[in-house]
């Protein structure tokens, strides 16, 4: 780790940390034949269709896939944005497929942070009011908002531009906030989708060590990207096609010898 | 001629594509341009029907009214020979003040008492029934429509002690109206003001025999008066002929001035209707405005792509203002229809004139006025947003970037203190000044003119007119009650008007909120609190422009009508004030209901697309 | 590793055994723990025969540690150095190979060439999932980042191959 990471990882301290993931634990998220249709006749589409999947605490998953494919739709369905056509989806020990709408907000505020492909930062607030935003939702004082906000923008190392305006950060400071935004209530749970899409590569590479970092503290995490190198720093990757799951890998071990040899330097 | 044909493929597929705003800005130019028509239409009805009316009935160049004794007129007779007569008729007994009771009321009326043969000049027109004779009454149309009396129906005619004699047994007397007929005659207004001083405009007029006439005098006591008909070889020099004739026992009156005083009876209708189709035309120009700016916004990527693929600015502008155009045209068509249906609603009072009910002339400098007026509307609201989406920059445009925010840090500091819909609301309210300035001011409009309504209703007022000072006002007043109805219809449509309007306000609100709203909820605002958020927003912006109205209100009552005001009361301000606070509140809600429950995916997915 | 590399590595100045050894593994990263350090003394060793380089110093102390010795360019080596550098040639990806594979499994029915594509896949997403930890640990804009990024756009290249043999094989399977 860099000399920058370790200074905001004192910040960290003030945060709870959870236990990092361990295998074979209670999963948080688990789906049942999860299915969304849309439409009717000829003209049904099964943006997802009868999808099992396992999310465990602390595990990081992401969903790949051709635009299309329904990881989108998977995503909204998984942070209770749209209501599954048919099948079971539970968050923790709570069953959230039936909810009413109520529910499914307090869920979103309390349990699910989201991060977006174009950030969805409100223009005209500055950084740290973006990142206040959820906690004066969930009904927390303007202080303790505040102050959240203040440690979670130290922690994405925008602490200096708190009070920049989102049109005043780059593409890269922009998700930053919005993924500071998204940890504002401590979710279990963190969405992404196609975080990086609209990234160039270092900013990809900001977002990406942000994730490490918050994944290493524990953080829960799936995202959907079509793009293999977010893909590739998951736990798990799931791949879909058509609404359904094709493929399924964990992602753990490779060698470094071999990275000599990629390079033309094996021996 | 490719090109035109490219631009109006362009702009009906637009306009397919958005039915409902199509619609809804159409309903607004309708209104405004049927308002319009109206209140044209009305100009010409003030001479026409007197035209006609005289023509029909022979009128008289000249009317000569003498009060005098029981036994005849002294003077009166010497003008049948002046020089420069070459026609009369009379001098007929006007018996007056006389009651006319019919159906347990009774209004003061004029009887004159005439032969049963035809005059040669001013013989009344029938409009139904059969001249006067033995004990029956032909009554003037006016009279008739405002009292409801048919040919067939008995009234009873004499003195019942309102007018100062003491009234005797059998001084009041069975008749059967028999006719019902027009006529271009008016007494001299001093008659009028005798029998009322306090300026009750036109009495009603009545014709009998005339020794029904005598009787009727008779038991009246008061004054006697004859009239005498007269027709001038040169009709336009009737004017010098009063002056030159008039004495203090003879009056005359002119049939231009007799014009004038029966156009007065509309004339302040018109007045009012002028005002009204102003505020319905800035109110329509309001909707206009905040529906084309609306649409505006949601075309920037729209105008983007066009450009993208090698549009000019001009051929962007062209289609916009294209579409507003057909729109405008269409609008102006159906506006000038309903218009020239509905003036005769507005023309009733003067029935006492013949061709006055039915339509008024539409002619042609009407129908260019209105269709000017509705293409003005529809390019003035068009031609700023249009011009400027056009000459947005194509990169800007395709990637739709809101413009740089300003922002109230102040508000946005206080809302973090509020309650969780308040400072939703507050956000919303901040992001978009323009719209939240124009939906303002067509509150403030609205308001504006709901004020004036009322300072209308709650008023007495004097109006100056050719004939002198008349006082207007009061229920019972029939001229005040025509008026009264008239406005009631105004604020009808001006209602019906401020309720598209502030739909559209709501419509437009609720559509510039949806993505924040999606975005609220995907944080985890239930959909109670994002409509909550977006009802008070609009408020905000609602509350001051409310405010403006009253003053508003006020000042345009004095200018469009002239009048004296007196101060409206407070608590019908307030009370117009927070009505239409709680219409905006509640006509919010209900899009905003419906954008919280539209699904926060489909909406942020688009936005990105 | 080739000798070119070294070489060009003493242009700068006449350098000892390690301090070549150093600009290597700042410039490599990660990547330059897979170089021994035993191979660039052979190296070196093999140049200083074919007369590119010499060791500085005496010459005739033969007991020193090599890594003390200071070497330095010859006027051959300095020539072989331009030559070099102005040489076009770039490493040649071996798909040919990979592609014969899928064609003889399929032909020969001895294996789903599906799941051929597929293990090559899990393996080229762990080797990106390693390199892209890599990349992330280093600094930003640093010598060794550039080259784990050119390692990640190649095997994302490899990872598009993969995936256009898998939907063509895929399609292949159906029209039979």
């Amino acid at each position: 780790m860099n000399a920058p990471m370790n200074q905001s990882d004192g910040e960290l301290e003030r945060a709870p940390v959870r236990e990092p993931y361990r295998a074979g634990e209670e999963p948080l998220v688990r789906a049942r034949r999860l299915s969304k249709r849309y439409g009717k006749g000829d003209g049904l589409v099964r943006a997802v269709d009868e999808v099992d999947l396992e999310v465990a605490a602390g595990e990081a998953v992401a969903v790949m896939g051709p635009s299309g494919c329904g990881k989108s739709t998977l995503l909204h369905l998984l942070g209770g944005l749209d209501r599954p056509s048919d099948g079971e989806l539970w968050l923790g020990d709570r069953r959230i497929d039936q909810l009413s709408e109520r529910k499914l907000a307090e869920m979103r505020r309390h349990d699910v942070g989201f991060v977006f492909q174009a950030f969805h930062l409100m223009d005209e607030l500055t950084a740290q009011e973006n990142v206040e935003l959820p906690a004066l939702l969930a009904g927390r004082s303007p202080r303790q908002a505040r102050r959240r906000a203040r440690a979670l923008l130290e922690e994405v190392g925008l602490a200096d531009r708190a009070r920049h305006l989102p049109c005043a950060l780059s593409g890269g400071q922009r998700q930053r906030v919005a993924i500071a935004r998204a940890l504002a209530n401590e979710p279990r749970l963190v969405l992404a989708d196609e975080p990086t899409g609209n990234l160039d590569s270092t900013a990809t590479l900001e977002v990406l060590r942000l994730f490490e970092r918050l994944h290493a503290r524990g953080l829960t995490l799936v995202i959907v990207t079509h793009d293999e190198r977010i893909a590739a720093t998951a736990d798990r990757l799931v791949s879909m096609r058509d609404g359904a799951f094709v493929d399924e890998m964990p992602l753990v071990g490779g060698t470094r010898g071999r990275l000599a040899d990629l390079v033309g330097l094996g021996g | 001629m490719g090109r035109a044909r490219l631009v109006c493929r362009l702009a009906a597929k637009d306009l397919r594509h958005h039915r409902a705003e199509a619609a809804l800005l159409l309903l607004a130019i309708v209104a405004a341009t049927a308002t319009l028509t109206v209140g044209l239409a009305l100009h010409g009805v003030t001479s026409n029907p007197y035209a006609a009316t005289r023509a029909d009935t022979k009128g008289p160049d000249v009317v000569a009214v003498e009060m005098a004794r029981p036994g005849g007129p002294s003077q009166l007779t010497a003008l049948e020979h002046a020089r420069g007569v070459t026609g009369y008729s009379g001098p007929y007994l006007l018996a007056f003040p006389t009651s006319l009771e019919a159906d347990g009321h009774s209004d003061p009326v004029m009887a004159e008492g005439r032969a049963t043969a035809a005059a040669p000049v001013d013989q009344p027109k029938l409009v139904s029934g059969r001249w006067v004779g033995h004990g029956g009454v032909v009554v003037e149309r006016s009279l008739a429509d405002l009292l409801g009396l048919k040919v067939g129906e008995s009234v009873r005619l004499g003195n019942d002690g309102t007018y100062g004699t003491p009234a005797g047994p059998g001084s009041m007397r069975r008749f059967e109206v028999v006719g019902i007929a027009v006529t271009a005659a008016l007494q001299p207004s001093s008659v009028a003001t005798y029998m009322h001083p306090t300026g009750f405009p036109e009495p009603g007029l009545v014709w009998v025999t005339r020794s029904a006439a005598a009787e009727l005098a008779r038991v009246d006591g008061g004054p006697f008066a004859y009239t005498l008909n007269l027709k001038l070889a040169d009709a336009a020099a009737a004017p010098a002929f009063v002056t030159a004739h008039e004495t203090n026992v003879v009056s005359l009156t002119s049939w231009q001035s007799m014009s004038a005083r029966a156009g007065y009876i509309v004339s302040v209708e018109r007045e009012i209707l002028l005002t009204a189709s102003w505020l319905l035309g800035l109110l329509a120009l309001a909707s206009v405005a905040l529906l084309v700016g609306g649409r505006m916004e949601q075309r920037t990527r729209r105008v983007g792509l066009l450009k993208a693929v090698g549009a000019t600015p001009k051929l962007v502008t062209s289609v916009l203002l294209g579409e507003q155009l057909a729109l405008a045209l269409a609008a102006a068509a159906l506006g000038l229809v309903i218009g020239w249906l509905a003036s005769p609603l507005f023309t009733n009072p003067g029935a006492s004139l013949v061709g006055a009910p039915g339509s008024p002339a539409l002619d042609v400098s009407t129908i260019a006025i209105v269709i000017a007026a509705a293409v003005a509307i529809a390019l003035v609201a068009t031609f700023v947003p249009a011009i400027r989406a056009a000459r947005r920059s194509t990169v800007r445009a395709l990637a739709d970037a809101p413009r740089q925010p300003r922002r109230g840090r102040l508000s946005i500091a206080v809302s973090s203190r509020l309650p969780v819909p308040l400072l939703l609301g507050m956000r919303i309210a901040s992001r978009r000044r323009r719209r939240a300035l124009l939906s303002a001011t067509s509150i403030a409009i609205t308001v504006g003119a709901l004020v004036a309504v009322l300072m209308f209703r709650e008023q007495t007022h004097f109006v100056e007119t050719a004939g002198g000072l008349y006082r207007f006002g009061g229920p019972g007043d029939p001229l005040w009650e025509r008026a009264a109805t008239v406005m009631l219809v105004f604020t009808v449509a001006l209602v019906a008007l401020a309720l598209v309007n502030a739909i559209f306000v709501t419509w437009a609100t609720v559509q510039d909120a949806r993505h924040a709203m999606a975005l609220d909820r995907a944080l985890g605002s239930s959909p109670e609190q994002v409509t909550l958020a977006v009802v008070a927003a609009q408020l905000l912006s609602a509350l001051p422009g409310a405010f403006a109205g009253v003053p508003m209100g006020i000042a345009l009552y004095i200018v469009a009508g002239r009048h004296t005001p007196s101060a409206p009361s407070p608590l019908s301000l307030v009370a117009v004030v927070l009505l239409t606070l709680v219409a905006v509140a509640a006509l919010t809600a209900i899009p905003a209901r419906i954008g919280a429950r539209q699904s926060v995916a489909e909406v942020l997915r688009a936005e990105t697309a | 590793m080739q000798q070119e590399v070294v070489l060009a590595m003493l242009a700068k100045e006449p350098s000892q055994g390690y301090q070549l050894r150093a600009r290597l593994d700042e410039a490599l990263g990660p990547l330059g723990e897979s170089i021994n350090a035993g191979q660039i003394y052979v190296t070196l060793g093999r140049l200083e025969k074919a007369g590119l380089v010499v060791r500085e110093g005496a010459p005739t102390d033969r007991s020193d540690r090599s890594d003390r010795k200071v070497y330095e360019l010859t006027p051959a080596g300095q020539a072989r150095v331009t030559e070099w550098l102005s040489e076009v040639n770039w490493p040649k990806p071996d798909l040919a190979e990979f592609h014969l594979k899928l064609v003889a499994a399929a032909a020969a029915g001895l294996a789903d060439p599906i799941s051929i594509i597929d293990l090559q896949r899990r393996e080229l997403l762990r080797l990106l999932r390693d390199v892209q930890r890599e990349a992330m640990n280093e600094q930003e804009a640093s010598d060794s980042g550039l080259l784990l990024e050119g390692i990640v756009l190649r095997l994302q290249a490899d990872l598009r191959f993969l995936e256009a043999c898998e939907r063509a094989w895929t399609d292949r399977r159906r029209h039979l």
